[in-house]
């Protein structure tokens, strides 16, 4: 239950700062990603290929993966964005009120917005797509989790829509810039889902076009799109979008899809590996697009719901014995930054403590000893009343780099050093499931994507123990601390940003404590693109790359 | 082996024995492609997990308690095992091959969309394996004994490397260096010349092995004597003659061939990002669509069965030794 101690009366009227930089882009032709400037030119076809797998369904709302965030980008809008600095910024929604109680949000949405067929985008709208991503039959995940706390949603008038939540929800906005949660043409989400899967309709600068099964996906431009985030910047006498299409490409194989942007089959690149980024350093016609995703950093978690890392001194032991530093340096030619904290680097709320990392073998051998472990056998591995110091790793080979892989096998050799049997076994994401529901693991590492520091209480909140019925539970450490489970739920409720970000820090100060994690480094994020491409930037929101302001220089 | 075809064979009507024959191995079809349906529904049901988490999109997304018994109910992945199999096969008889939940499609229609792009690929790799074997076995057979064990020799690698890499270097040397042919698959005919010559180059070098030692016993036959009395030229000599009776037991290999190709499909449409059931297989394990890889790898079956059917065919027709074994 979250706790309403701290909510105390305010009226929150967000007027962003975005509408004067709106008046005062003055000056045309600024390119977002800072190369050489020109005129934008207009028209031209993109091919963009994708490493990842191709989405089943191309409506973020069922399911709800990064695969189909991606594309999603393109042709779908949220109600709010972000600003470079992480603040909420509008969207379709130009306004928005929050109640005393935090219990009722108003938003007012923008009047001059139609959906790709011709379906005005109204209160209505918004009230059809959260009816959708909240009834079970669209099997939705992620989408669903964000809107979780909404109880009801009403049509205030044409342009003015109330949510009425179960409960305060501080990360209510964040959730809402989620691609995810985008919002659909309601008259083709009254489609059956295998029509709406095929071309979902937004508002956005692209509208999907043709989807031929594992070749590509056609987007081509929306004539009458209007209705960028507020922080894009329309040089005066251009429309947006500059591109006439976009071929979406689905190219598993890493060789081959950096083959393809060098011979120009393609001009953007995702899933850039680091050897790849590296090689392509030294090639003027290629540039990179480095965008680490929001939410949790990359970072193996340490099972503290069993022996032997039950026991916090064998896990401070573990983290202090093994050196990440050099792995990422050697395995990821400097493309990846070293984290120190449970959220991502472009999360502002992150607390970073480099210091509790550093790596102390003498200490980690004391802190063994103390634990009991305190004798080694024939191998050399610790023992503890005949039994082996044996940590069980399952990886999961879909989510895992080649890169990331090996660093585990460096983890493994020092760990072993200090007396640490790791058994790395590599998997296929369905037994990988099977082996987190079995909980059959002492270490493993998970992605987790999600807008702000509520991941937190998604990752490290007691109740996450709890198994969903497929068994999947999202907190790995198997943290249980009464202290940050009260922590968690009030920050979740507050509405006071400075209390917010000072109940967050308390909490990740209290998951570094418990050394229930070791970060390992921002979500690997990297694009390849030809230097011919302009403008083109990642979404703050969920680092997704957007196309409304991409041209092709000639 | 050398005996000449009796032509008579090819235009007679079945007799009683063959119709019976035809029934048997009609059977033996049916019996394999149940056993195929069936493996395949249990192997993938043995791997732990649940398929409903892979159907509510896999990593990074995480599914609520309330999404997750919807799915598993609207699959009726909640049934116990036996059921679900039942349930299956009854369908299957009926011709319906169920809905891939990972597509959001009937599993008919998903792989209608994707067989054609195999079939076009098994196919040119086919021919391309064959003009491939005749041409080094042209040009060892007449280059004496060195080339002899060149020919050999490259037939020995080619059968032995595999896909993944072979498709890598072809990419680097046609893409990278030379800059003639695209690295992925595009539209048009110039698309599918890199994907065809990965798959073809292994399965010359196995059909040009299997030709050789016939070639051997062919070259040394009396009819080849003959035909060089009448004052024909090498060359005409071995494409008309030698060839021809080499050629014979691979064309046996050829229907195992196919089939092999529409499975051995699954690398080389995934580098080459390329349409085809190869792909759909893969994603389709990976994401557990049960239905989907069943459908799949019955039509690999159905393709291998219904090839081994044909030339078996084509064998009794040609061979009457092969007739009398079953009469």
């Amino acid at each position: 239950m979250p706790s309403r101690r701290f909510s105390r009366p305010r009226a929150a009227v967000v007027l962003t700062a975005a509408v004067a930089l709106l008046i005062a882009a003055c000056s045309p032709g600024g390119g977002t990603t800072g190369e050489p400037t020109g005129e934008p030119v207009a028209g031209g076809t993109l091919t963009y290929a994708s490493g990842d797998a191709e989405p089943s369904c191309l409506d973020p709302h069922v399911g709800g993966n990064y695969p189909q965030a991606l594309i999603a980008t393109q042709y779908l809008e949220s109600l709010v964005s972000l600003s470079d600095d992480g603040e909420v910024i509008p969207w379709l929604a130009t306004e928005w009120t929050e109640s005393d109680d935090g219990l009722t949000w108003e938003f007012r949405l923008r009047e001059d917005v139609t959906f790709t067929d011709g379906t005005p985008f109204d209160a209505e709208a918004v009230a059809a797509n959260i009816e959708h991503v909240q009834d079970p039959a669209t099997a939705s995940s992620t989408g669903y989790l964000a809107l979780a706390k909404i109880e009801n949603v009403v049509a205030v008038d044409d342009h003015l829509v109330r949510l009425e939540l179960s409960a305060p929800d501080s990360a209510l906005l964040e959730s809402l810039s989620q691609v995810w949660v985008a919002m659909e043409s309601p008259k083709a989400l009254e489609r059956s889902q295998e029509e709406n899967c095929a071309a979902p309709v937004g508002t956005g600068p692209f509208v999907v076009d043709e989807w031929e099964r594992q070749e590509s996906v056609t987007l081509v431009r929306n004539d009458d799109y209007a209705s960028p985030p507020a922080d894009v910047e329309v040089p005066e006498g251009a429309t947006l979008p500059y591109l006439d299409s976009i071929v979406w490409r689905f190219i598993p194989d890493s060789a081959s899809r950096y083959a393809a942007l060098q011979s120009g089959e393609a001009q953007v690149i995702d899933n850039a590996q680091p050897d790849t980024i590296r090689s392509a350093e030294p090639d003027d016609a290629i540039e990179e697009l480095d965008a680490p995703r929001p939410g949790a950093a990359n970072r193996i978690e340490l099972n503290s719901g069993k022996a032997p890392f039950d026991d916090e001194r064998v896990r401070e032991a573990f983290i202090r014995s093994v050196n990440v530093d050099d792995g990422i340096q050697s395995l990821f030619f400097g493309t990846a930054e070293r984290s120190y904290s449970p959220l991502s680097s472009v999360e502002p709320l992150g607390l970073s403590e480099p210091d509790r990392f550093a790596v102390d073998t003498a200490a980690a051998a004391d802190l063994l000893d103390e634990a009991g472990w305190d004798e080694r056998d024939a191998e050399g591995y610790r023992v503890k009343d005949g039994e082996r110091l044996t940590l069980d790793f399952p990886v999961s080979t879909n989510q895992s780099i080649p890169a990331e892989q090996s660093l585990f096998e460096q983890i493994q050799a020092d760990a072993k050093t200090a007396g640490f049997q790791v058994n790395l076994h590599p998997l296929d994401l369905s037994s990988w499931y099977g082996a987190l529901a079995e909980n059959d693991y002492d270490l493993v590492s998970a992605p987790y994507t999600k807008v702000g520091p509520d991941v937190l209480r998604i990752l490290y909140h007691s109740a996450s123990i709890e198994p969903a019925p497929s068994g999947y539970f999202a907190n790995l450490a198997q943290v249980d601390d009464a202290e940050l489970d009260e922590l968690l739920t009030r920050a979740s409720a507050t509405s006071d940003a400075g209390e917010r970000a000072d109940l967050y820090a308390q909490a990740q100060r209290i998951i570094l404590d418990g050394y229930y994690i070791l970060p390992l480094y921002d979500q690997q994020n990297h694009f390849l693109y030809s230097s011919t491409v302009r403008g083109l930037r990642a979404m703050p929101t969920v680092s997704t790359p957007t196309f409304a302001e991409a041209w092709l220089a000639s | 082996m050398t005996l000449p075809v009796p032509t008579t064979g090819v235009r007679r009507s079945p007799a009683p024995g063959n119709r019976r024959w035809l029934l048997l191995r009609a059977g033996g079809v049916l019996f394999v492609l149940w056993a195929a349906a069936t493996i395949t529904f249990f192997a993938l049901r043995l791997v732990p997990g649940d398929p409903a988490e892979a159907i509510l999109g896999g990593p990074g997304s995480q599914a609520g308690p309330e999404a997750l018994e919807q799915v598993r109910r609207e699959y009726g992945l909640d049934q116990p095992l036996v059921v679900q199999y039942l349930t299956y096969l009854g369908r299957l008889v009926t011709g319906d091959l169920g809905q891939s939940y990972s597509l959001h499609k009937p599993v008919a229609t998903a792989i209608g969309e994707q067989l054609g792009a195999t079939l076009a690929l098994a196919l040119c790799s086919l021919a391309l394996a064959w003009a491939l074997a005749c041409a080094l076995a042209a040009w060892s057979v007449r280059g004496g004994r060195v080339a002899w064990a060149i020919g050999s020799g490259l037939e020995l690698v080619a059968a032995a490397v595999p896909h993944f890499w072979l498709a890598t270097v072809l990419i680097l040397f046609f893409s990278n260096t030379l800059g003639i042919l695209p690295p992925v698959s595009v539209p048009g005919p110039l698309g599918i010349v890199l994907p065809a010559l990965t798959m073809a180059i292994p399965l010359a070098g196995f059909l040009g092995q299997v030709m050789r030692e016939s070639l051997l016993t062919a070259m040394e036959s009396p009819f080849v004597t003959t035909a060089r009395a009448r004052g024909e030229s090498e060359a005409r000599i071995f494409w008309r003659h030698t060839l021809r009776h080499a050629a014979i037991p691979a064309v046996g290999l050829s229907g195992w061939a196919f089939g092999s190709l529409i499975s051995g499909a699954v690398v080389v449409e995934s580098v080459f990002a390329r349409q085809g059931l190869g792909r759909s297989l893969l994603s389709a394990v990976q994401l557990r669509d049960v239905t989907l890889v069943t459908g799949i790898v019955l039509v690999v079956a159905l393709a291998y069965t219904v090839m081994t059917l044909v030339t078996d065919l084509a064998d009794r027709a040609i061979d009457p030794r092969a007739r009398a074994v079953t009469e």
